[in-house]
């Protein structure tokens, strides 16, 4: 027996059709359940940190510099040269890197290393050749 | 002592050998050649092809020497393929050694390779139309997978005795990969597809790469319980990996206990090709529905990107499709060489890996469910 | 996953290699994808990996506060992982999203034991890095004109 003859006499078209059918629709439920375990493990984490938000409104005592909130953007770029500029002045001339990073970061100032690599491409913050850094020097 | 030199004489291979002996080393020195001169998957191809020369020595039957014959040691070491031991101890290496995260971060490309799965069961219809016995026929569909171990795995329980043409057609078609897919791809896209480029994937936590393989083995083995072996390990050896408290034996599993279990099955695997099951018409007609497996696999793969780009907002490249032939890594290899040829700076590896790890959980699945209908 | 093997070809530390090598060296490298603010390397831990910056900002910085930035395609990063005691001088960070390549330090170790190509040409090159970097370490006097200012 040769051809649709034998597959049809072995039922190869059903065991094909639902063969395809399980192998689909398992990586389907699969795909499916990675996409809502990646949102169930996200709110679990806000869970968390509202929480943490709360409390730490509540008990918190620990002073801090003031807290300054500026979303980068290219319209606000002269106001980030300038906020930056200021955390500069605040160091030892010439100042270390990671020290400034560590005071930008506790001002709360948004996406700070990625703001200092572009002070740093566009010349506002120098390297001294000794390894630490200066405001144009 | 003229009689005791004529004895030893006719016990030598000249005396024993003919031309399909000389046909098979030929054949060996060929695998080992592609593997060490022009580096087509040398880690396959060498122990196969030198398998291959161990196989077809010509010996006195009864000696206990050949592979066939119980108490050799080739016998004993056959077992494991026999058996289906080798096989999920290869998944177990492989799981401990793939990063999931391109597929966790992009879990809609796992489709892509679901769809590659099609050609497993287009070639288990071609091979019925053959003539094959159903139990052949399934054990030629899973060449489709493109993934030996899957191949050699159900073979062994299905169709024992053409485990030899069967593993020989599997790696060889996987080795050459890079020569199949591309005239595919490049017929079933056009340009201004293959230029799209695909969006940054997510940053995967560790947490969901952990989860991951829990998850994904409950669902997967409940689905379909047979293929519980080579899932089971595939899962077990990627947890090993991303709990990072086992590094120790994540290790073991991705060096050397894959290593050794490829270095048995390749040498045992090409020593089962013997040339009286491999030289005959039937295997012509394996390694040609193998070809045409591996084909239509990628085809299925293609369409179905571009049937889904008729529903994305946002487009996927089609040429990932080709990614869910499940030969990890080289078709996602394929993907980016072909990708890049196009626009050099449009990188798809990375993206065409999720389709490709798919595509090696979706054989094993395939598989599963080919031996569960043929078990009934 | 390995790197792909044309990836190497465009980075400066892999162009003199051979076609070989880079095979085998493409073997042992995985890309790494880091976020800004991702720590590679932590000074004082057991130096494991080097790493080759691809695409992306760094900052490596040692001791004193003395730091250095990275913007390079082909900048080594934690280069202690090839030189006794193989624990991390410095400390670096991504200062953006980007990628690095990530070599283990004892695969590549026995690469170059067994390839004397790859040992002249890829560790002379690292060994420049080296001699750069090396004054900030250990928070040791740097010295110039006269002037001495110990960066501890």
């Amino acid at each position: 027996m040769l051809g649709f003859e034998a597959i049809i006499a072995h039922n190869g078209f059903a065991m094909a059709a639902l063969g395809i059918s399980i192998v689909f629709s398992g990586l389907a439920v699969l795909s499916f359940a990675i996409s809502r375990l990646y949102k169930a493990l996200v709110l679990w984490d806000n869970r968390h940190e509202t929480v943490k938000r709360i409390r730490n409104t509540l008990t918190s005592s620990r002073v801090r510099g003031p807290r300054i909130i500026v979303e980068r953007s290219d319209e606000d770029q002269e106001e980030t040269v300038r906020l930056y500029h200021m955390l500069a002045d605040t160091l030892e001339k010439p100042f270390a890197l990671p020290a400034f990073l560590e005071l930008a970061v506790n001002r709360g100032l948004c996406h700070p290393y990625s703001t200092v690599n572009d002070l740093i491409k566009q010349g506002y913050i120098q390297p001294d050749g000794k390894g630490f850094y200066c405001w144009k020097c | 002592m003229q009689d005791l030199l004529m004895q030893f004489l006719s016990n030598t291979g000249f005396a024993l050998a003919d031309y399909r002996h000389f046909i098979m080393i030929g054949i060996g020195m060929l695998f080992i050649y592609l593997g060490i001169a022009k580096h087509y998957e040398p880690l396959l191809l060498v122990p196969i092809g030198f398998g291959i020369l161990l196989g077809n020595i010509p010996v006195f039957k009864g000696l206990g020497l050949g592979i066939y014959e119980d108490n050799s040691v080739l016998h004993y070491l056959y077992f494991g393929v026999t058996s289906g031991i080798y096989p999920p101890l290869i998944f177990m290496g492989i799981g401990a050694m793939t990063d999931f995260s391109t597929m966790l971060a992009r879990p809609m490309l796992m489709l892509l390779g679901a769809a590659a799965q099609m050609g497993i069961f287009l070639t288990f219809l071609g091979a019925l139309a053959l003539g094959f016995a159903p139990n052949e026929a399934a054990s030629i569909g899973i060449i489709g997978g493109a993934d030996g171990p899957t191949a050699i795995f159900l073979t062994a329980k299905l169709a024992p005795k053409l485990i030899g043409p069967i593993a020989v057609a599997a790696y060889s078609y996987m080795a050459l990969v890079p020569v199949i897919q591309p005239p595919i791809m490049k017929l079933l896209t056009t340009r201004k597809e293959r230029l799209i480029k695909m969006e940054e994937p997510r940053i995967v936590s560790k947490r969901e790469k952990i989860i991951f393989p829990i998850v994904g083995f409950l669902l997967c083995c409940f689905l379909a319980p047979a293929a519980l072996p080579l899932l089971g390990m595939l899962f077990f050896g990627n947890l090993l990996k991303e709990c990072v408290v086992c590094e120790r034996l994540a290790l073991t599993a991705r060096n050397s206990v894959i290593d050794t279990v490829t270095i048995l099955l390749g040498a045992t695997v090409g020593a089962s090709t013997q040339a009286d099951v491999f030289l005959t018409p039937q295997s012509v007609g394996i390694f040609i529905l193998g070809a045409v497996s591996f084909g239509v696999a990628t085809a299925s793969g293609l369409i179905f990107a571009k049937i889904m780009n008729l529903f994305l907002r946002t487009k996927i490249n089609p040429l990932l499709g080709a990614a869910g032939v499940s030969a990890v890594p080289d078709s996602a290899r394929v993907v980016q060489v072909v990708g890049q040829a196009e626009d050099p700076t449009n990188f798809l590896l990375m993206h065409a890996m999720a389709p490709n790890i798919s595509g090696v959980i979706g054989s094993a699945i395939g598989a599963g469910v080919l031996w569960s209908f043929m078990m009934n | 996953m390995p790197v792909d093997v044309n990836v190497l070809k465009t980075i400066s530390i892999f162009e003199d290699i051979c076609e070989a090598n880079l095979h085998k060296l493409s073997s042992i490298i995985c890309p790494l994808r880091v976020c800004e603010e991702e720590m590679l390397t932590r000074r004082g831990i057991p130096a494991t990996n080097l790493y080759i910056v691809t695409s992306g900002n760094f900052m490596a910085f040692f001791k004193g506060g003395q730091s250095v930035t990275l913007h390079n395609k082909g900048d080594v990063i934690g280069w202690s992982s090839i030189i006794t005691p193989f624990r991390y001088k410095g400390s670096s960070v991504a200062l953006t999203d980007g990628e690095v390549l990530c070599i283990p330090s004892r695969k590549l170790l026995r690469l170059v034991r067994e390839n004397s190509e790859l040992a002249t040409k890829l560790i002379q090159k690292i060994n420049t890095v080296i001699q750069n970097r090396l004054p900030f370490v250990n928070g040791q006097p740097v010295v110039e004109n006269e002037t001495v200012r110990h960066a501890a």
